[in-house]
């Protein structure tokens, strides 16, 4: 009896423990410290919406032009028509926060549609999938964006939307491999021999049981990408348009004092997109480290 | 599909795949079609001055341009300009857009490339360190590196570069388009900033590592080690040429991208900054050609990705996958 309680104990801390002790130190650094990112994103985001801003945004100072950052009043410096930089940076994050949810959910959708048509289905829809997705696998993001601006109108939305369709492919591939390994295992097999309908199955005992940490990865993981091509979008004039703040076209603003030795400007709003790219990506993949456990080295 | 017996089974891959090419292509074309399509504006009432045409004038109009009233008799007709080379002409200069475009796509060609070549030369040498080592201090330095890369905007790191480049040399590094002679380290900075900055090194060294270990850890490698042979001899093609291939073919459109942004920083005369120019326009025939024109480059790569494959790899061949 006594023996009995002790292996519980044992396996109970062993399953306690073992994620942990599976895992990389580096790894859960790695995920801490994007944590911690996504934390600020979220308080930036509220700060944004209720306006709790450290300074006002539109205020302009032109005695204190492109001051470098621990001017006085102001913690991050000022950009070039003497607005304070740290207000307008949280404000960007209100631009950015609803579109970037947009294009998550577009690139979740459409690739969780094409992944389970091949990954579930097969042979009967693997061909169409293959054909749709090394379609949008041809074009340049970049340049389909400009085409869709172009034909269109400078818009976020736009911008988002295209990105999540040029990201389905990579989020359709991924889905399709978990779904084609998971279709071959005693439960999908016992489930379909009980007769439950697919669409139960494929959502609640695939998806949601057994993939939803693969998704969320997937997420963080594009969201950085999503920062960067936004911010390049913003530089090149078709991003968020003026006077909204953009990380994006602040480094553009600020890059055009950066021959004169005017450094500060664009640095700072670049360091944030680089600290905040860099913890999406370190999220996602300590978290993939962890969880899916990719790496037995 | 048949398989007849007389041809080379590598030969009919090959087939089949310019096959997939060619339709992948008129994909493409549909939906470059599609969006150009929905945008909103009527070139017809723009014609003639921008006066509201009513249904009937409209009609008449068509008919006497001889413009189809569908949608597929329109792309059809697009089409059939397209393969006779007729990409319009541009609303800025009034040019045929195809010569110009192929004009400026040999720069970029040769940007593009150039910054691939970078890139490969910067995340092998980690990747092997990596799939050798572990991730030990220098490894994980070397990883973080990658990663930084990877997160730095793209524009910025170009314009420091320059900033950095005048204090040192007292020369600005750009002004290919406006024809000024460049020197050799002129030349080279635009590539060399596209091939650090332009996002793919993270991802290509972690996918080499992957495969380096995966190969290395093989029953083949592993015997080839206790006889004494050289491991590399052995495990090139498997766990480095095939790899590369594919990285290459799959992060080209990333690399053109990125080609947009440091063209437009450098000055240099290449499809990227002339894209920017016709998306500000809204010259999209231009636009149009480009996106034509890059995705052909992109599905060439492949197609040329595919034919290595299955010279190096003959057994590929024999797969009977239906992509």
């Amino acid at each position: 009896m006594t023996q009995y309680a002790q292996t519980q104990t044992t396996v109970s801390e062993y399953s306690e423990l073992s994620i942990l002790q599976r895992t990389d130190k580096r790894d859960i650094a790695y995920v801490v410290y994007g944590i911690v990112i996504l934390l600020m994103v979220v308080c930036a985001y509220l700060m944004a919406i209720f306006g709790w801003l450290p300074h006002d945004p539109e205020e302009m100072q032109l005695e204190l032009m492109l001051a470098g950052p621990g001017a006085p009043g102001h913690l991050l410096g000022t950009d070039f028509m003497g607005r304070d930089t740290l207000p307008r940076l949280i404000l960007v994050i209100k631009a950015y926060f609803v579109p970037g949810l947009m294009y998550i959910a577009v690139a979740i959708l459409l690739g969780g549609i094409f992944g389970i048509l091949s990954g579930y289905y097969g042979n009967k829809y693997e061909t169409v999938v293959t054909y749709i997705t090394n379609i949008i696998d041809s074009f340049p993001r970049l340049i389909l964006m400009l085409l869709v601006v172009a034909a269109f109108k400078p818009d976020i939305y736009y911008i988002m939307m295209v990105l999540g369709v040029t990201n389905a492919p990579l989020v359709s591939q991924l889905i399709k491999g978990k779904i084609s390994m998971l279709r071959q295992k005693n439960f999908v097999e016992s489930a379909i021999a009980l007769g439950i309908p697919d669409a139960r199955i494929i959502f609640k005992h695939i998806l949601w049981f057994n993939c939803r940490s693969y998704l969320i990865i997937q997420a963080t993981l594009g969201m950085g990408e999503a920062i960067l091509l936004e911010s390049a979008l913003s530089y090149l004039g078709f991003g968020v348009q003026e006077p909204t703040p953009s990380w994006g076209n602040m480094v553009q603003q600020g890059a055009n004092y950066l021959l004169q030795g005017q450094l500060w400007s664009s640095t700072i709003p670049a360091m944030a997109i680089m600290f905040t790219v860099l913890g999406f990506y370190l999220l996602g993949d300590g978290l993939n480290n962890m969880l899916e456990g990719k790496r037995q080295s | 599909m048949m398989v007849s017996r007389s041809a080379k089974p590598v030969v009919l891959y090959l087939t089949r795949e310019l096959y997939v090419t060619f339709f992948l292509l008129i994909g493409v074309s549909l939906v470059v079609f599609a969006v150009l399509y929905s945008a909103p504006g009527d070139p017809l009432a723009a014609v003639f001055g921008g006066q509201v045409l009513s249904d009937a004038q409209r009609e008449e109009m068509m008919r006497n341009l001889g413009i189809s009233n569908t949608w597929y008799g329109q792309y059809w007709s697009w089409l059939v300009k397209l393969f006779n080379g007729d990409f319009g002409t541009s609303l800025r200069s009034g040019q045929p857009v195809l010569g110009e475009v192929t004009k400026l796509a040999k720069n970029t060609f040769y940007l593009t490339f150039g910054a691939m070549f970078f890139s490969l030369m910067i995340a092998l040498p980690i990747a092997i360190y990596l799939a050798k080592r572990g991730t030990d201090r220098l490894g994980w330095v070397l990883m973080m590196f990658a990663y930084t890369t990877s997160a730095v905007p793209l524009f910025w790191s170009a314009y420091i570069v320059i900033y950095i480049y005048t204090r040192f040399f007292n020369t600005l590094p750009i002004g290919l388009a406006t024809g000024e002679s460049m020197n050799f380290t002129q030349m080279m900075l635009p590539v060399f900033m596209l091939g650090l900055g332009s996002g793919i090194i993270s991802e290509t060294v972690r996918f080499l590592r992957d495969e380096i270990s995966r190969v290395f850890s093989e029953d083949y490698v592993r015997t080839a080690r206790a006889k004494g042979v050289s491991v590399w001899k052995h495990a090139l093609t498997e766990a480095l040429i095939i790899p590369v291939s594919e990285m290459i073919a799959s992060k080209i459109p990333f690399v053109i991208g990125g080609a947009i942004i440091v063209e437009q920083i450098f000055n240099w005369p290449g499809i990227g900054r002339m894209a920017w120019q016709a998306a500000q326009d809204r010259d999209y025939p231009v636009i149009m050609c480009i996106t034509l024109v890059t995705a052909l480059i992109v599905r060439l790569t492949s197609l040329l990705q595919k034919t290595l494959y299955v010279i190096v790899n003959p057994r590929a061949s024999q797969e009977t996958k239906t992509s």
